[in-house]
């Protein structure tokens, strides 16, 4: 699968569709995609995780740099994450910092 | 003993992690233990090629040996200065996310996913062994 990052902001929700691999090779664009996250003040953060087969600690501080660029007045959500990315999310203890669900309704 | 010696850049990351990969499933690893030997692989390999050789790009060499049939065994060798990874305390996963210091946590990840992780320094060389036994 083709590893795409894409950052939709609708007015003070950001929602952020991850696909194939969250890596050292792809972290980069990620990191300038997120970029859009640094204007306007944002309740929501959603990251849609159903098409991301992989994440590395690379991945991981990309999302670590979102959260701290958002603040901590947003909620972040990870949503429909798989098992084996949930577990490196786990591990890392991001899951204390992020609302973890299979699901998101507005 | 399949051996794969490319530069340490960042282009032949997915390269390498082939190379072992391609292993891996010969030993009959399942989407969950390759998955968990990318995670390591990408972290050891990630962390030579962006501080082994600050002055001139050197070689990553990989040799992987599944000789005991129920493990793999990685060996990730680099010709850059001498550096223990495993030396580094671990993150505190436990410290609010603004408040994170970043780095570490690829040493922490891949020493999680593993069952042994060693480093040890041979002559001029770095030498990380990574050991996944089949479940």
């Amino acid at each position: 699968m083709e590893s795409k990052y894409a950052v939709n902001i609708q007015g003070d929700v950001a929602k952020i569709e991850l696909s194939g691999r969250l890596d050292a090779v792809n972290a980069p664009a990620f990191q300038e995609e997120l970029k859009k996250l640094s204007g306007p003040v944002l309740k929501q953060v959603v990251f849609f995780a159903k098409d991301l087969e992989y994440i590395s600690s690379a991945g991981l501080r990309a999302i670590i740099f979102a959260k701290q660029k958002v603040g901590s007045a947003s909620q972040v959500y990870l949503v429909g994450a798989n098992e084996a990315v949930l577990g490196v999310i786990k591990m890392s203890g991001l899951d204390n910092f992020m609302h973890i669900q299979d699901t998101y309704s507005e | 003993m399949p051996k794969l010696t490319l530069a340490a850049k960042l282009e032949n990351l997915n390269s390498m992690i082939k190379f072992i990969l391609d292993e891996a499933a010969t030993l009959g690893f399942d989407e969950k233990n390759k998955f968990q030997v990318r995670l390591a692989a990408e972290e050891v390999l990630v962390n030579i090629i962006n501080y082994a050789y600050p002055k001139e790009t050197g070689d990553i060499q990989i040799t992987v040996n599944s000789k005991e049939k129920d493990s793999l065994e990685i060996e990730i060798a680099d010709w850059g200065f001498a550096f223990d990874p495993l030396s580094r305390e671990d993150p505190k996963v436990c410290v609010p996310l603004e408040e994170r210091k970043i780095g570490g946590l690829g040493i922490f990840l891949t020493r999680k996913v593993m069952d042994d992780v060693r480093y040890r320094r041979d002559n001029d060389r770095n030498i990380m062994t990574l050991i996944k036994k089949l479940p």
